[in-house]
């Protein structure tokens, strides 16, 4: 009787998945028969990713099959698939709030609401209301300095800091154009400070990299010596002992949001919740963190190094803003820098 | 390349000669069909979507005006021939010498030169750029300190950041291309011609710019259009010095249509063109080697002395450590000291030497070692398909067994100049889903590592073949034997080196190719490329440069069995047959 009660539950939790809200146990068995899930991941750096697949694997016995590569790649990955009908992959995790407006859009997630968001960092709770794609790593873009250059009392406190002549040379940013992080953080200067910003930025003749951790390499070099860089990245060269250090900017560090969400006509329906409820726990907040990803959950602490997100005065640009913004901005970028 | 030249002929099949059916056809066909596979299904997938609108999948030009519509876009492409242009000519000037000296003088160190010519190939234009980044930067290139320094200038004249820089470095990464080429060209070229133009009064500089460098022009020709084609399709050094420097070449504006809004109909519109530029090479080819005998292994011996150089060869060999030090020397300081530092931004110290990177790379991290297992399996794989595959291609070329033969060679050279990340796409497009369902598979990545490596096999089966008189074949027919007889018992055994040196000309960049292997690997394919890409992407440094070295010492070893198994005549290098 009680195995055929989990039966009736699997099944409705099969064929009733917009109102259900699962009982983790009962996802957790339902998983173990389907085996494994397959994770188009942007999010993290590639170790991290790995990790986070075989934390899962531990604690559930369901293999992650780990894809990991730039949110361009994956995309296009994913097209072809939907284009030749295959479903590989389970669970999508972009970093592109773009794709997720589109391929909402188009009706190709499966809606489903974790259990947890309650139990999140408020910031990132209620992210779609529509409960299509929930957000599972963040990251900022904040000022960034090489710290055998430049003394902490002369680093820039704000983003119209790096304007100032005193830079002219030394400034460092990554291309919109390549980088999802740069243009949500030229979409939000642009916001904030009007285009102008960039019209004398443009005078302090930055050197623009193409990824945002280019900023990285350029302050590691000391061919530049201050940036708007990301701070995962940063803080994890300069915990490896390199001169580099970050800066909280007063009028907000932009955050950035990455979700993820479940596939429309998965095969591993149950595992791929299990799954998304797994970003949400604490064990995945601890490796993310580990990895220096801020983590979703308050318990876990922020990497060595970075401030408590709850700590850090914001700038939260909105999914629609980012999807019409930036490809505006990549074209005003083009025209005022020249490529 | 040189059969190509002939290949565009459309002179119909010779009949077979002793009449009745001759069974190596089947095989002819095979090799061909082999080849369509390949090569053609990707690219009708390509050319299809360049013609239909994103959302409908009507046919449509709209996609081509997008993509040539604006300044701004064709200004790219006319950067790209212009880079690929500049960085030939470039890599000429470091290669022609340096493969007449090894080839054909007496230059001390001439096993020194190729060691390093090989070090140089086997370098991944992406760490080359890397460590030029820290060489030449305008603010803190280590070049530059060093001219302060010495002259008390306020700035350093070195800017790695700009046009020159960008081909400067694409020249020090592709050289070896045409170094190979002409010294095997070169070491065929027998004496006996230079003592006819040294007896009718010739010098012998008069006698290398009039016989010696003529004989190997299609060689040269081959190698200067593969180092052409490399630039225009290279993304990775462009992504990292074209862009601070504020240029754009098709690579990075083609990444940038996979941007939001993701365009990829538009992507392909806007790689179509580069193939009328193959072809255009092909025939510009065609054109200066046209009617030009350039049969040299006859199989009726000849001698090959070296020149004797006097006091300038000591020039000639400062010449060659020059061109050593731009590609290896000054290069591979950096890269060591990053990957022995524990923070690379820290510079050169006692207490930042440590060994961590390679305990992480190789033990620690969860895919990395097999990441190079798997590339070298994969590159392995591909090489052999792929040297086989175009000598039977390159036969049939030469030898006109087929109507319209050069449509083959063509399809060989094709995959190497359309950008690997549209390719990819089309490789993706066509082997991934049924009836092939080759998603995730090693296989996928090897199909995709031949067609991508078919035009270096080509080029050196083609100009192999080319240099192969006919009349030997002929002999064993007139004797009795098949044409496949012919192939198997005189051509393959004659150019057995030449085979052995294709494979690692297409092994050793198959081990580092990225723009396809990114597009195509599945969980358990991960390779090197990738692995290091992931790397970079994460501003991860000291751990990349420790992944590239390891890969490129695991590199070294198959390097050393090549060198016993052959003797002397490693790497193309062929003494008097």
């Amino acid at each position: 009787m009680k195995g055929l009660g989990r039966l009736a539950l699997v099944f409705a939790l099969a064929i009733l998945p917009v109102t259900a809200r699962a009982d983790i146990n009962a996802l957790a068995e339902a998983a173990k028969k389907e085996g494994e899930i397959t994770w188009y991941v942007a999010h993290y750096t590639s170790e991290g990713a790995e990790d986070l697949g075989r934390g899962f694997t531990e604690m559930y016995g369901v293999k992650v099959n780990v894809v990991r590569t730039t949110a361009q790649v994956a995309y296009q990955r994913l097209l072809q698939d939907i284009k030749n009908n295959q479903t590989i992959c389970d669970v999508f995790s972009s970093t592109d709030l773009g794709h997720y407006a589109r391929l909402k859009a188009e009706g190709r997630f499966e809606k489903y609401i974790p259990e947890t968001p309650p139990k999140i960092v408020p910031t990132f709770q209620n992210f779609d209301a529509d409960g299509f794609y929930h957000p599972t790593a963040a990251g900022l873009v904040v000022l960034t300095y090489n710290t055998s250059k430049v003394k902490p009392e002369d680093a820039p406190k704000k983003w119209e800091d790096l304007l100032d002549i005193k830079w002219k040379g030394k400034v460092s940013t990554g291309h919109p154009g390549f980088s999802g992080y740069v243009g949500t953080w030229v979409l939000s200067m642009k916001k904030l400070y009007g285009w102008q910003y960039f019209d004398k930025l443009e005078k302090n003749k930055p050197q623009i990299g193409r990824s945002i951790n280019d900023t990285v390499t350029a302050l590691n070099a000391g061919e530049r010596q201050v940036a708007a860089g990301a701070d995962g990245s940063t803080l994890f060269s300069a915990a490896r002992g390199n001169p580099l250090a970050v800066s909280y900017p007063s009028d907000g560090a932009v955050l950035i949001v990455s979700p993820s969400a479940i596939m429309k006509g998965t095969k591993h329906p149950n595992a791929a919740k299990l799954f998304m409820e797994y970003l949400y726990s604490i064990e995945a907040s601890k490796i993310n963190a580990k990895h220096f990803g801020i983590p979703m959950r308050p318990e876990v602490p922020a990497p060595p190094g970075a401030k408590p997100i709850s700590e850090v005065k914001l700038i939260k640009p909105t999914v629609a803003e980012v999807d019409k913004g930036i490809p505006e901005v990549i074209e005003q970028w083009r025209d005022t820098f020249g490529n | 390349m040189t059969a190509t030249a002939s290949t565009l002929d459309t002179a119909p099949a010779r009949t077979a000669r002793a009449g009745g059916f001759d069974s190596t056809w089947l095989l002819w066909i095979g090799i061909i069909a082999v080849l369509l596979f390949l090569v053609v299904s990707p690219f009708i997938y390509l050319v299809i979507t360049s013609f239909q609108a994103e959302r409908t999948g009507e046919f449509t030009f709209a996609n081509y005006a997008t993509a040539y519509g604006r300044a701004r876009y064709v200004e790219a492409l006319l950067n790209s021939l212009k880079l690929g242009a500049v960085s030939a000519l470039l890599a000429g000037i470091f290669a022609v010498p340096l493969a007449w000296a090894v080839a054909r003088t007496d230059m001390p160190g001439r096993g020194l030169t190729r060691m390093l010519v090989l070090a140089t190939f086997i370098t991944p234009p992406y760490t080359g750029a890397v460590a030029w980044i820290l060489l030449a930067g305008p603010n803190a290139g280590w070049l530059n300190r060093f001219y302060t320094l010495l002259t008390g200038a306020e700035a350093g004249p070195f800017n790695i950041y700009s046009f020159s820089g960008l081909a400067l470095v694409i020249a020090l990464y592709s050289f070896p291309y045409i170094f190979i080429f002409t010294t095997a060209a070169l070491e065929l070229v027998s004496s006996e011609m230079e003592d006819a133009a040294n007896i009718l009064g010739a010098g012998p500089w008069r006698t290398m710019w009039r016989v010696t460098l003529p004989l190997a022009l299609p060689a040269i020709l081959g190698g200067l259009i593969i180092c052409f084609l490399e630039a225009i399709a290279l993304f990775g050094s462009p992504a990292m010095i074209a862009i601070p420097a504020r240029f754009n070449v098709v690579t990075t504006q083609l990444f940038q249509f996979f941007g939001n809004p993701v365009r990829v109909e538009v992507a392909a519109a806007y790689a179509m063109p580069l193939l009328g530029i193959t072809v255009l090479l092909v025939l510009v080819q065609r054109l200066m080697t046209h009617r030009k005998g350039f049969v040299a292994l006859t199989g009726k011996g000849g001698e090959r002395r070296p020149i004797l150089l006097g006091r300038w060869r000591w020039v000639v060999f400062g010449y060659a450590m020059f061109v050593a030090a731009l590609a290896v020397f000054l290069p591979y300081v950096f890269l060591l000291q990053s990957a022995f530092a524990k923070a690379w931004g820290r510079g050169f110290a006692w207490d930042n030497i440590s060994l961590q990177n390679f305990r992480f790379v190789l033990f620690e991290h969860a895919t990395a070692a097999k990441s190079v297992l798997n590339s070298f399996l994969y590159a392995g794989a591909s090489a052999t398909v792929a040297v086989f595959l175009t000598l039977g291609i390159a036969y049939i070329v030469a030898r006109k067994l087929v109507p319209f033969g050069g449509v083959l060679g063509f399809l060989c050279v094709a995959p190497f100049v359309i950008p690997g990340v549209v390719l990819a796409i089309g490789f993706y497009a066509a082997y991934a889903p049924p009836p092939l369902s080759l998603y995730g598979t090693a296989l996928i990545l090897i199909l995709a590592f031949t067609t991508r490596f078919l035009p270096v096999g080509y080029v050196n089966a083609s100009a192999a073949i080319r240099s192969v008189n006919p009349e030997m074949e002929e002999a064993v027919r007139v004797l009795g034997g098949s044409r496949l007889t012919a192939l198997r018992r005189v051509v393959t055994p004659l150019l057995k080196r030449n085979l052995l040196g294709a494979w690692l000309l297409i092994f050793i960049p198959a081990t580092r190719e990225l723009s396809a292997a990114i597009f195509l690997y599945g969980p358990n394919t991960k390779v090197a490329s990738v692995m290091i890409f992931d790397m970079s992407e994460e501003g991860n440094f000291e751990r990349l440069a420790a992944l590239a070295l390891i890969l490129q010492v695991l590199t070294l070893p198959l390097l050393w069995v090549g060198q016993k198994a052959l003797g002397r005549d490693f790497m193309l290098r062929r003494n008097a047959t």
